[in-house]
């Protein structure tokens, strides 16, 4: 176990990791991993609009995970708290989101639609969709936020979401999401 | 009584104040805790069942710095009935204040600047 950390770090390295979280996930723990980011992008010089896009990216896919991960800890008196993997690497100040988390394979085309949807419109569609979208009354409590928070990742990025879902056994999938800003 | 509300500012919360009888009410700061809805749900009622009393002349002004998806919902519900009691003739202004370096919430103000008819909007960058 503990001779891996070199192995590990290296592989940071060469990946260009800044930061890497995995282990429980929940609304304290989000505001902890934030400034810490926060601080990081203030070393890099990062400007006002870059550093709010990358933040609020990281965010909506925070909360995403701790709203769609069916790996749930149980812990008295902290209902919800999730499991997933947050990574962000960066190169020549162009960043590089992702989010990894278990979810229900039922599920899978569900958001893969959304992506793809969002994947097919430009910045305009996506402003336009953005409003649809906030003014609908929530459907169901279970979606609490309506997808909005992939429609604020899409106008964060100029590019294409990227996702890939791995089948673990039979009824669970893995969702990796990987967001490029600037 | 007239509503007096204070909330201060927590890494993922945004200050509140709330002075009915001053006809002011401020939200500043960040708001992306994950269960916003709980954080605001005070705000909410007392603007779904008292808000419409005393909302002529009152005045909103909104100076917030970033605020997740699920909060940008929330504050638009907020602004919708703000709009819909302006509707009634009466006079609501509401100060969308924010730094002219902050492109979303530039462009949010301006999104929910078009959903509104009725109310006085004023996007104000400093």
């Amino acid at each position: 176990m503990i001779g891996n950390m070199l192995e590990y770090y290296n592989m940071t390295k060469k990946n260009n990791v800044e930061i890497i979280y995995t282990g429980a996930l929940w609304a304290g723990g989000i505001e902890g991993l934030g400034s810490t980011l926060r601080r990081q992008m203030e070393f890099e010089e990062l400007s006002l609009s870059a550093s709010q896009s990358v933040f609020s990216v990281f965010v909506e896919l925070m909360n995403n995970m701790l709203m769609y991960s069916v790996e749930k800890m149980d812990i008295e008196g902290h209902p919800g708290v999730s499991k997933g993997v947050f990574v962000l690497a960066s190169k020549q100040k162009v960043y590089f989101a992702q989010s990894g988390n278990m979810m229900k394979t039922e599920n899978v085309e569900l958001v893969k639609g959304r992506i793809d949807y969002l994947n097919s419109l430009d910045k305009q569609g996506l402003r336009k969709f953005y409003k649809e979208k906030i003014r609908q009354k929530d459907e169901n409590e279970g979606s609490k936020g309506a997808g909005l928070g992939l429609i604020e990742i899409a106008k964060r990025s100029n590019e294409p979401i990227i996702y890939e879902f791995t089948p673990c056994g039979e009824d669970l999938t893995f969702m990796t999401i990987c967001v490029k800003i600037g | 009584m007239a509503f007096y509300l204070e909330k201060e500012k927590t890494g993922s919360t945004p200050k509140v104040l709330i002075d009915e009888a001053k006809k002011y009410m401020k939200i500043e700061g960040e708001s992306y805790h994950e269960n916003v809805i709980e954080f605001f749900k005070d705000i909410s009622t007392w603007l779904e069942q008292h808000f419409e009393a005393v909302c002529d002349g009152f005045v909103f002004e909104c100076e917030m710095t970033y605020f997740n998806s699920s909060t940008a919902k929330l504050l638009l519900n907020m602004l919708l009935h703000m709009d819909d009691c302006a509707a009634l003739g009466k006079n609501v202004t509401v100060n969308w204040i924010t730094s002219e370096d902050n492109d979303i919430i530039i462009e949010c103000g301006e999104d929910f600047e078009e959903e509104l008819s009725n109310l006085t909007f004023n996007l104000v960058i400093n």
